[in-house]
């Protein structure tokens, strides 16, 4: 059974569902504007710009459609093209994308490495592990984090940052290495992973 | 099978690949078969693979405990604010602004007493309109 209806929805309707669906991820929000930007202040007004230029076109949204990664492609897009300018960060040459195939060291890892690997995750603590996210470059640190954090698919994060697939699956592999590596050496640092486990 | 998914491949080709593997997109290489048959056979790739997928989960487990910050209260407040401005800031300009919806009924199921109980729709096409008080 098929029928046409038309539906109306007023401005005081659209504040109303806006504040239901799309505030309820603030504090997610919050927490990935902070990886971006580094800093509660910027990560403050960032999020909300966010949710002002979310506002001004949510009647574009097609409801039904993911307004959670809706919203993440605001932020991501208000980041790239306000804050990064005023941050001045060095950005990522255009070398990156589809050279990582070959210049990864695709190479076994001794039974060692793995367990040191293993233990610099299981031991550091957190602040540790931001600190390394906030060191690796930028838009590795925000594919990783839309990745692993909010467990976003390769696919939704291309439409989320604006990038082809095959660019967000090199920055998932050389950010997730970088992150990786930084772990290890902070744990070293530490004095982890020194003693030869069997 | 092709030639591209009988070729054995070297190990190096295949640990490249890993984050395909990882990210469940395997099936997206032109290499997939390949690569599959080519773990079946090589321990120190599964080793390889099988590390990769632990770090993976270990990572995101980690990520997920640092990365939970809570926006401050005032926040939430500023944001609810932000929302009432804009939308009075709208009303100034004109009275009202209507989206209006044109949706196929898709399904319905109406239970014993003639009650809805599920009903799919789909929206076709979203106009806006803007109300001003000479229409009222």
């Amino acid at each position: 059974m098929t029928s046409t209806e038309l539906v109306r929805e007023s401005a005081a309707d659209r504040t109303t569902r806006f504040e239901r669906d799309a505030l309820v991820f603030t504090d997610q929000i919050y927490a990935a504007a902070l990886r971006y930007t580094k800093n509660p202040e910027d990560a403050r007004d960032l999020v909300q710009d966010t949710y002002l230029k979310a506002f001004t076109s949510f009647h574009q949204f097609e409801e039904g459609t993911n307004l959670r990664a809706w919203l993440y492609r605001v932020l991501t897009t208000t980041f790239i093209n306000s804050y990064r300018k005023s941050q001045r960060q060095p950005q990522i040459s255009n070398i990156e994308i589809d050279d990582w195939q070959l210049s990864s060291t695709a190479s076994h890892t001794s039974d060692l490495g793995k367990s040191a690997e293993v233990e610099a995750l299981e031991k550091l603590p957190d602040s540790d592990i931001k600190r390394a996210l906030q060191d690796i470059p930028e838009e590795f640190r925000i594919a990783v984090y839309l990745a692993d954090v909010e467990g976003f698919s390769y696919k939704e994060i291309a439409e989320i940052v604006g990038a082809p697939t095959g660019t967000v699956m090199s920055r998932l592999h050389r950010g997730r290495k970088q992150l990786r590596e930084r772990l290890t050496t902070y744990a070293k640092e530490l004095g982890y992973g020194t003693e030869v486990s069997s | 099978m092709s030639p591209v998914e009988s070729r054995d491949l070297p190990c190096l080709e295949v640990l490249s690949s890993i984050v395909f593997i990882v990210e469940g997109a395997l099936s997206e290489s032109p290499h997939a078969a390949a690569i599959e048959s080519h773990l079946y056979a090589c321990p120190n790739c599964q080793a390889e693979i099988s590390h990769e997928r632990t770090m993976h989960d270990l990572l995101q487990i980690v990520l997920r405990r640092s990365c939970d910050e809570k926006a401050p209260e005032d926040l939430h407040e500023q944001l609810h604010q932000q929302l009432l401005a804009q939308m009075n800031a709208h009303q100034v300009n004109f009275t009202e602004i209507v989206t209006q919806f044109s949706m196929t009924e898709i399904s319905i199921e109406i239970d014993e007493f003639g009650q809805v109980e599920h009903r799919e729709i789909q929206i076709q096409s979203t106009h806006e309109y803007r109300i001003t008080e000479d229409e009222e």
